[in-house]
Protein backbone atom coordinates (compact mmCIF):
# COMPACT_ATOMS: atom_id res chain seq x y z
CA UNK A 1 0.00 0.00 0.00
CA UNK A 2 1.25 3.36 -1.36
CA UNK A 3 -0.96 5.40 1.26
CA UNK A 4 -3.43 4.98 3.64
CA UNK A 5 -6.29 7.83 4.02
CA UNK A 6 -6.29 9.10 7.63
CA UNK A 7 -8.98 11.18 9.79
CA UNK A 8 -8.04 14.58 11.05
CA UNK A 9 -5.16 17.24 10.54
CA UNK A 10 -7.75 19.79 9.25
CA UNK A 11 -6.12 22.91 10.05
CA UNK A 12 -2.61 21.61 10.64
CA UNK A 13 0.24 22.90 9.42
CA UNK A 14 1.71 19.08 9.33
CA UNK A 15 0.46 18.21 6.09
CA UNK A 16 1.73 20.98 4.11
CA UNK A 17 5.03 20.87 5.94
CA UNK A 18 5.41 17.25 4.98
CA UNK A 19 3.48 17.47 1.26
CA UNK A 20 0.81 15.78 1.93
CA UNK A 21 -1.94 15.08 -0.59
CA UNK A 22 -5.11 14.93 -0.21
CA UNK A 23 -7.91 12.01 -1.88
CA UNK A 24 -11.65 11.80 -2.03
CA UNK A 25 -13.74 9.44 -0.36
CA UNK A 26 -14.83 7.36 -3.62
CA UNK A 27 -18.87 7.21 -1.23
CA UNK A 28 -19.14 10.50 0.10
CA UNK A 29 -18.24 13.83 -0.38
CA UNK A 30 -15.47 14.09 2.27
CA UNK A 31 -11.70 15.09 1.26
CA UNK A 32 -8.95 12.81 3.07
CA UNK A 33 -5.44 13.30 3.66
CA UNK A 34 -3.73 10.42 2.16
CA UNK A 35 -0.26 9.58 4.47
CA UNK A 36 2.15 7.94 2.41
CA UNK A 37 3.96 4.84 3.10
CA UNK A 38 7.14 5.34 6.18
CA UNK A 39 9.20 1.65 5.54
CA UNK A 40 12.21 1.97 7.60
CA UNK A 41 15.16 -0.48 6.57
CA UNK A 42 15.45 -1.99 10.10
CA UNK A 43 13.59 -1.96 13.31
CA UNK A 44 15.49 -3.32 16.36
CA UNK A 45 12.92 -4.48 19.04
CA UNK A 46 13.90 -5.34 22.83
CA UNK A 47 11.78 -7.73 24.15
CA UNK A 48 11.43 -9.90 27.20
CA UNK A 49 10.68 -13.24 25.79
CA UNK A 50 11.80 -14.51 22.28
CA UNK A 51 12.76 -17.96 20.70
CA UNK A 52 15.90 -18.21 18.77
CA UNK A 53 13.82 -18.00 15.52
CA UNK A 54 12.69 -14.53 16.68
CA UNK A 55 8.80 -15.50 17.70
CA UNK A 56 8.67 -12.64 20.45
CA UNK A 57 5.97 -11.91 23.30
CA UNK A 58 5.89 -8.48 24.48
CA UNK A 59 4.51 -7.75 28.01
CA UNK A 60 3.29 -4.86 29.35
CA UNK A 61 2.25 -2.03 27.00
CA UNK A 62 1.20 -2.76 23.30
CA UNK A 63 3.03 0.16 22.05
CA UNK A 64 4.85 1.16 18.63
CA UNK A 65 6.98 -2.02 18.77
CA UNK A 66 4.25 -4.08 16.91
CA UNK A 67 3.80 -1.56 14.51
CA UNK A 68 7.54 -1.04 13.50
CA UNK A 69 7.90 -4.60 13.01
CA UNK A 70 5.19 -4.71 10.57
CA UNK A 71 6.19 -1.37 8.77
CA UNK A 72 10.29 -1.88 8.65
CA UNK A 73 12.09 -4.42 5.93
CA UNK A 74 14.04 -6.33 8.34
CA UNK A 75 13.74 -6.63 12.22
CA UNK A 76 16.34 -7.41 14.58
CA UNK A 77 14.77 -9.02 18.04
CA UNK A 78 17.25 -8.42 21.09
CA UNK A 79 15.45 -10.23 24.14
CA UNK A 80 16.15 -10.83 27.70
CA UNK A 81 15.45 -14.61 27.53
CA UNK A 82 15.72 -17.11 24.72
CA UNK A 83 12.75 -19.44 25.03
CA UNK A 84 11.69 -22.41 23.45
CA UNK A 85 9.39 -22.44 20.74
CA UNK A 86 6.85 -24.56 22.57
CA UNK A 87 6.76 -22.05 25.96
CA UNK A 88 5.50 -19.47 22.37
CA UNK A 89 3.64 -22.32 21.25
CA UNK A 90 2.14 -22.53 24.38
CA UNK A 91 0.18 -19.32 23.94
CA UNK A 92 0.75 -18.07 20.49
CA UNK A 93 -1.72 -15.59 21.19
CA UNK A 94 0.82 -13.87 23.45
CA UNK A 95 3.03 -13.62 20.27
CA UNK A 96 3.34 -10.34 19.73
CA UNK A 97 6.09 -10.44 16.48
CA UNK A 98 6.45 -13.80 14.13
CA UNK A 99 9.28 -15.45 12.98
CA UNK A 100 8.39 -14.60 9.81
CA UNK A 101 9.77 -10.68 9.85
CA UNK A 102 12.43 -11.71 12.00
CA UNK A 103 16.20 -11.05 10.44
CA UNK A 104 18.17 -11.53 13.35
CA UNK A 105 17.61 -12.22 17.11
CA UNK A 106 20.28 -11.40 19.74
CA UNK A 107 20.17 -12.45 23.38
CA UNK A 108 20.73 -9.20 25.75
CA UNK A 109 20.22 -9.29 29.05
CA UNK A 110 19.25 -5.68 30.27
CA UNK A 111 18.86 -4.54 26.66
CA UNK A 112 16.54 -1.89 27.64
CA UNK A 113 18.59 -0.09 30.05
CA UNK A 114 18.63 2.74 30.63
CA UNK A 115 14.72 2.24 29.49
CA UNK A 116 12.34 -0.22 30.77
CA UNK A 117 11.81 -3.68 30.04
CA UNK A 118 8.42 -4.64 31.54
CA UNK A 119 7.84 -6.60 33.71
CA UNK A 120 11.50 -7.05 34.38
CA UNK A 121 12.60 -3.26 35.31
CA UNK A 122 11.66 -0.02 35.10
CA UNK A 123 12.99 3.21 33.84
CA UNK A 124 16.61 4.07 35.09
CA UNK A 125 15.72 7.80 35.24
CA UNK A 126 19.32 8.43 36.95
CA UNK A 127 20.94 6.82 33.70
CA UNK A 128 18.60 8.18 31.20
CA UNK A 129 19.37 11.71 32.64
CA UNK A 130 23.42 11.79 32.37
CA UNK A 131 22.74 9.89 29.24
CA UNK A 132 21.02 12.99 28.26
CA UNK A 133 23.04 15.50 29.73
CA UNK A 134 26.28 13.68 28.43
CA UNK A 135 28.54 16.04 26.06
CA UNK A 136 28.01 15.42 22.85
CA UNK A 137 31.36 15.60 21.49
CA UNK A 138 33.98 13.16 19.39
CA UNK A 139 34.22 10.79 22.28
CA UNK A 140 30.85 10.60 23.61
CA UNK A 141 29.91 7.24 21.92
CA UNK A 142 33.07 5.68 23.19
CA UNK A 143 32.51 6.91 26.72
CA UNK A 144 28.84 5.38 26.49
CA UNK A 145 29.96 2.12 25.66
CA UNK A 146 32.57 2.09 28.43
CA UNK A 147 29.91 2.77 30.93
CA UNK A 148 27.72 -0.02 29.74
CA UNK A 149 29.76 -2.46 28.65
CA UNK A 150 29.65 -3.86 32.44
CA UNK A 151 25.84 -4.44 32.20
CA UNK A 152 26.86 -6.01 28.29
CA UNK A 153 28.37 -8.84 30.63
CA UNK A 154 25.61 -9.44 32.58
CA UNK A 155 26.40 -6.92 35.49
CA UNK A 156 23.08 -5.81 36.92
CA UNK A 157 22.89 -1.93 37.91
CA UNK A 158 24.18 -2.48 41.19
CA UNK A 159 27.70 -3.33 40.23
CA UNK A 160 27.67 -0.38 37.57
CA UNK A 161 28.54 2.96 38.74
CA UNK A 162 27.08 5.52 35.90
CA UNK A 163 29.62 8.65 35.50
CA UNK A 164 30.50 9.91 32.49
CA UNK A 165 33.53 11.28 32.72
CA UNK A 166 34.00 15.01 31.65
CA UNK A 167 30.07 15.75 32.25
CA UNK A 168 28.92 16.80 36.10
CA UNK A 169 25.85 15.44 34.80
CA UNK A 170 26.40 12.41 37.15
CA UNK B 1 -3.88 35.94 46.97
CA UNK B 2 -1.50 33.28 47.11
CA UNK B 3 -1.70 29.82 48.03
CA UNK B 4 -2.58 28.48 51.04
CA UNK B 5 -0.31 26.19 52.73
CA UNK B 6 -2.59 23.51 51.97
CA UNK B 7 -2.66 23.60 48.26
CA UNK B 8 -0.39 24.84 45.35
CA UNK B 9 -0.77 26.40 41.99
CA UNK B 10 -0.38 22.80 40.41
CA UNK B 11 -2.52 21.55 42.50
CA UNK B 12 -5.75 24.05 41.36
CA UNK B 13 -4.68 23.38 38.38
CA UNK B 14 -5.03 19.81 37.94
CA UNK B 15 -8.40 20.17 40.27
CA UNK B 16 -10.23 22.34 37.40
CA UNK B 17 -8.54 19.70 34.68
CA UNK B 18 -10.42 16.83 37.10
CA UNK B 19 -13.65 19.06 37.36
CA UNK B 20 -14.40 18.81 33.39
CA UNK B 21 -14.83 15.03 33.42
CA UNK B 22 -18.29 13.53 34.37
CA UNK B 23 -19.23 9.76 35.16
CA UNK B 24 -19.73 7.57 31.75
CA UNK B 25 -17.77 9.87 29.06
CA UNK B 26 -14.53 8.21 27.99
CA UNK B 27 -11.33 9.87 28.92
CA UNK B 28 -7.72 9.38 26.67
CA UNK B 29 -4.28 11.26 27.46
CA UNK B 30 -1.63 10.80 25.33
CA UNK B 31 2.70 10.91 26.17
CA UNK B 32 4.03 13.26 28.55
CA UNK B 33 0.92 13.96 30.34
CA UNK B 34 1.05 13.91 33.89
CA UNK B 35 -1.29 16.05 34.55
CA UNK B 36 -4.23 14.61 32.84
CA UNK B 37 -3.22 11.29 34.49
CA UNK B 38 -3.74 13.28 37.83
CA UNK B 39 -6.71 14.66 36.82
CA UNK B 40 -8.35 11.39 35.44
CA UNK B 41 -7.24 9.35 38.84
CA UNK B 42 -8.50 11.99 40.73
CA UNK B 43 -12.02 12.60 38.78
CA UNK B 44 -12.54 8.80 39.48
CA UNK B 45 -11.95 9.23 43.21
CA UNK B 46 -13.61 12.55 43.65
CA UNK B 47 -16.79 12.29 41.51
CA UNK B 48 -16.57 10.55 38.48
CA UNK B 49 -16.42 6.66 39.41
CA UNK B 50 -17.48 5.47 36.27
CA UNK B 51 -15.63 7.80 34.28
CA UNK B 52 -14.33 5.37 31.16
CA UNK B 53 -10.72 6.52 30.90
CA UNK B 54 -7.76 5.09 28.54
CA UNK B 55 -4.24 5.96 28.19
CA UNK B 56 -1.55 5.57 25.55
CA UNK B 57 0.11 3.15 27.54
CA UNK B 58 -2.61 0.66 26.71
CA UNK B 59 -5.07 1.17 29.57
CA UNK B 60 -8.36 0.66 29.78
CA UNK B 61 -10.30 1.87 32.62
CA UNK B 62 -6.74 0.72 34.87
CA UNK B 63 -6.57 0.66 38.57
CA UNK B 64 -2.81 2.02 38.99
CA UNK B 65 -1.03 0.98 42.29
CA UNK B 66 0.74 4.17 41.57
CA UNK B 67 1.01 7.23 39.41
CA UNK B 68 4.40 6.58 37.38
CA UNK B 69 6.59 9.54 36.53
CA UNK B 70 6.18 8.84 32.61
CA UNK B 71 2.69 8.42 31.18
CA UNK B 72 3.75 5.48 28.99
CA UNK B 73 4.51 3.59 32.09
CA UNK B 74 3.16 0.31 32.44
CA UNK B 75 1.60 0.78 35.64
CA UNK B 76 -1.03 2.54 33.65
CA UNK B 77 -2.11 -0.88 32.48
CA UNK B 78 -2.44 -2.32 35.82
CA UNK B 79 -5.57 -3.46 36.35
CA UNK B 80 -7.12 -3.46 32.68
CA UNK B 81 -9.22 -5.83 31.75
CA UNK B 82 -8.19 -5.55 28.22
CA UNK B 83 -5.08 -3.28 26.43
CA UNK B 84 -5.81 -1.28 23.74
CA UNK B 85 -2.97 -0.70 21.01
CA UNK B 86 -1.93 2.42 19.74
CA UNK B 87 -3.59 1.99 16.35
CA UNK B 88 -6.77 0.69 17.74
CA UNK B 89 -6.58 4.26 19.86
CA UNK B 90 -6.37 6.25 17.08
CA UNK B 91 -8.82 4.27 14.97
CA UNK B 92 -11.69 4.83 18.07
CA UNK B 93 -10.74 8.46 18.12
CA UNK B 94 -11.16 8.76 14.59
CA UNK B 95 -14.43 7.38 14.14
CA UNK B 96 -15.69 9.75 17.12
CA UNK B 97 -15.63 7.46 19.88
CA UNK B 98 -13.56 9.49 22.22
CA UNK B 99 -15.07 12.08 24.45
CA UNK B 100 -12.99 13.99 25.71
CA UNK B 101 -9.12 13.97 24.83
CA UNK B 102 -6.61 16.25 27.01
CA UNK B 103 -4.06 17.53 24.98
CA UNK B 104 -0.64 19.48 26.02
CA UNK B 105 0.77 22.68 24.17
CA UNK B 106 4.15 24.78 23.56
CA UNK B 107 2.03 27.36 22.43
CA UNK B 108 -1.87 27.50 22.38
CA UNK B 109 -3.36 31.33 20.24
CA UNK B 110 -6.70 33.03 20.85
CA UNK B 111 -8.32 30.53 18.66
CA UNK B 112 -7.48 27.25 20.78
CA UNK B 113 -5.03 26.02 18.20
CA UNK B 114 -1.75 24.86 19.47
CA UNK B 115 2.05 24.27 18.44
CA UNK B 116 3.98 21.56 19.61
CA UNK B 117 5.92 21.13 16.31
CA UNK B 118 8.87 23.93 16.43
CA UNK B 119 9.84 27.49 17.93
CA UNK B 120 11.06 29.68 15.56
CA UNK B 121 10.72 29.93 11.84
CA UNK B 122 10.50 26.47 9.54
CA UNK B 123 13.80 27.39 7.83
CA UNK B 124 15.54 27.61 11.09
CA UNK B 125 13.89 26.43 13.89
CA UNK B 126 15.41 27.64 17.54
CA UNK B 127 13.68 24.53 18.81
CA UNK B 128 12.29 21.58 17.39
CA UNK B 129 9.83 20.25 19.90
CA UNK B 130 8.93 16.93 20.12
CA UNK B 131 5.65 16.90 17.92
CA UNK B 132 1.87 16.16 18.01
CA UNK B 133 0.82 13.88 15.42
CA UNK B 134 -1.91 13.03 18.12
CA UNK B 135 -2.90 16.83 18.22
CA UNK B 136 -3.48 16.90 14.66
CA UNK B 137 -5.49 13.71 14.31
CA UNK B 138 -7.10 14.19 17.64
CA UNK B 139 -8.28 18.04 17.95
CA UNK B 140 -10.45 17.58 15.04
CA UNK B 141 -11.97 14.51 15.56
CA UNK B 142 -12.66 14.23 19.45
CA UNK B 143 -15.58 14.94 21.29
CA UNK B 144 -13.72 17.61 22.76
CA UNK B 145 -10.54 18.52 23.69
CA UNK B 146 -8.93 19.94 27.03
CA UNK B 147 -5.68 21.30 26.35
CA UNK B 148 -3.55 21.67 29.78
CA UNK B 149 -0.51 23.98 30.09
CA UNK B 150 1.06 25.23 33.89
CA UNK B 151 2.96 28.15 32.29
CA UNK B 152 1.09 31.10 31.27
CA UNK B 153 3.21 33.82 29.89
CA UNK B 154 3.04 35.90 26.72
CA UNK B 155 6.19 33.28 25.32
CA UNK B 156 3.21 30.37 25.18
CA UNK B 157 -0.59 32.29 25.22
CA UNK B 158 0.91 34.02 21.88
CA UNK B 159 -1.14 36.34 18.80
CA UNK B 160 0.70 33.94 16.46
CA UNK B 161 1.73 30.04 16.64
CA UNK B 162 5.35 29.71 15.34
CA UNK B 163 3.34 26.79 13.83
CA UNK B 164 0.12 25.20 13.84
CA UNK B 165 0.39 21.32 14.89
CA UNK B 166 -3.40 21.01 15.91
CA UNK B 167 -6.63 23.17 15.24
CA UNK B 168 -10.35 21.94 16.00
CA UNK B 169 -12.84 21.32 19.02
CA UNK B 170 -10.54 22.62 21.51
CA UNK B 171 -13.15 23.00 24.54
CA UNK B 172 -11.00 24.48 27.54
CA UNK B 173 -7.70 25.51 28.03
CA UNK B 174 -6.30 24.90 31.56
CA UNK B 175 -3.58 26.99 32.73
CA UNK B 176 -2.22 27.98 36.44
CA UNK B 177 -3.45 31.44 36.19
CA UNK B 178 -6.59 30.51 34.72
CA UNK B 179 -9.41 28.92 33.02
CA UNK B 180 -10.11 29.72 29.61
CA UNK B 181 -13.38 28.44 27.68
CA UNK B 182 -13.83 28.66 23.90
CA UNK B 183 -16.53 30.41 22.67
CA UNK B 184 -17.66 30.97 19.21
CA UNK B 185 -14.22 30.11 18.03
CA UNK B 186 -12.47 32.31 20.37
CA UNK B 187 -10.91 31.56 23.90
CA UNK B 188 -12.75 33.65 26.74
CA UNK B 189 -11.47 33.55 30.09
CA UNK B 190 -13.83 31.44 31.89
CA UNK B 191 -12.33 31.96 35.60
CA UNK B 192 -8.96 33.10 37.43
CA UNK B 193 -7.50 31.45 40.05
CA UNK B 194 -7.18 33.08 43.15
CA UNK B 195 -3.99 32.56 43.01
CA UNK B 196 -3.30 35.37 40.21
CA UNK B 197 -5.39 38.00 38.88
CA UNK B 198 -7.16 39.63 35.77
CA UNK B 199 -4.15 42.22 35.75
CA UNK B 200 -1.94 39.11 35.50
CA UNK B 201 -3.90 37.61 32.88
CA UNK B 202 -4.46 40.46 30.78
CA UNK B 203 -0.32 41.07 31.29
CA UNK B 204 0.70 37.66 30.13
CA UNK B 205 -1.62 36.74 27.59
CA UNK B 206 -0.16 37.65 24.02
CA UNK B 207 -3.46 37.29 22.38
CA UNK B 208 -6.69 39.82 22.74
CA UNK B 209 -9.43 38.79 25.20
CA UNK B 210 -12.77 39.71 25.99
CA UNK B 211 -12.97 42.65 29.20
CA UNK B 212 -16.67 43.70 28.57
CA UNK B 213 -17.49 41.65 31.27
CA UNK B 214 -15.88 41.05 34.47
CA UNK B 215 -14.44 37.25 34.91
CA UNK B 216 -15.23 34.90 37.74
CA UNK B 217 -13.09 33.31 40.24
CA UNK B 218 -12.37 30.01 40.43
CA UNK B 219 -13.63 28.66 42.92
CA UNK B 220 -10.78 27.29 45.10
CA UNK B 221 -9.86 23.54 45.97
CA UNK B 222 -12.65 21.82 48.70
CA UNK B 223 -11.50 19.99 51.52
CA UNK B 224 -13.17 16.81 49.81
CA UNK B 225 -10.67 17.62 46.48
CA UNK B 226 -7.65 18.17 48.48
CA UNK B 227 -8.41 14.68 50.23
CA UNK B 228 -8.63 12.93 47.08
CA UNK B 229 -6.07 14.34 45.28
CA UNK B 230 -3.64 13.50 48.18
CA UNK B 231 -4.93 10.00 48.20
CA UNK B 232 -4.28 9.78 44.11
CA UNK B 233 -0.99 11.26 44.48
CA UNK B 234 0.56 11.12 47.65
CA UNK B 235 4.01 11.37 46.20
CA UNK B 236 3.27 14.88 44.10
CA UNK B 237 3.86 13.50 40.82
CA UNK B 238 2.09 16.36 39.60
CA UNK B 239 5.09 18.63 40.78
CA UNK B 240 7.09 17.34 37.49
CA UNK B 241 5.32 19.09 35.38
CA UNK B 242 7.55 22.60 34.08
CA UNK B 243 5.88 25.76 34.82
Amino acid sequence: MPFLPIAGFQGSDLPEALGWKTVADPYGDEELYAVPRLQPDWAVIHVPEADAEGNARIYGTPFWDRLMTRGARRVIVTAETIVTREHLAAQPELTAIPELFVAAVVHAPGGGWPGSCFPLYEVDYAAAGAYAAMPTDAECLDRHLTVTAPRDRGQTSADVTVVYSGSDAG
Amino acid sequence: MIASPEWQPVDLLVICMARLLRDDELVFHGVNSILPMVAVALARRHHAPRLRAINIAGGVNPLPRYLPRSTTDAELTYGSPALLSNEEIYDLCMRGGLDTVFLGAAQVDGAGRTNVSRIGPAERPKVKLPGGGGAAVMMPTAGRVIVSRAEHSRRSFVERLDAVTGAGNVDRVVTSRCVFRRVDGRLRVESVHPTSSAEEVLSETGFALDTSAPWPGTPPPTAAELEALAAVDPERVRDLERR
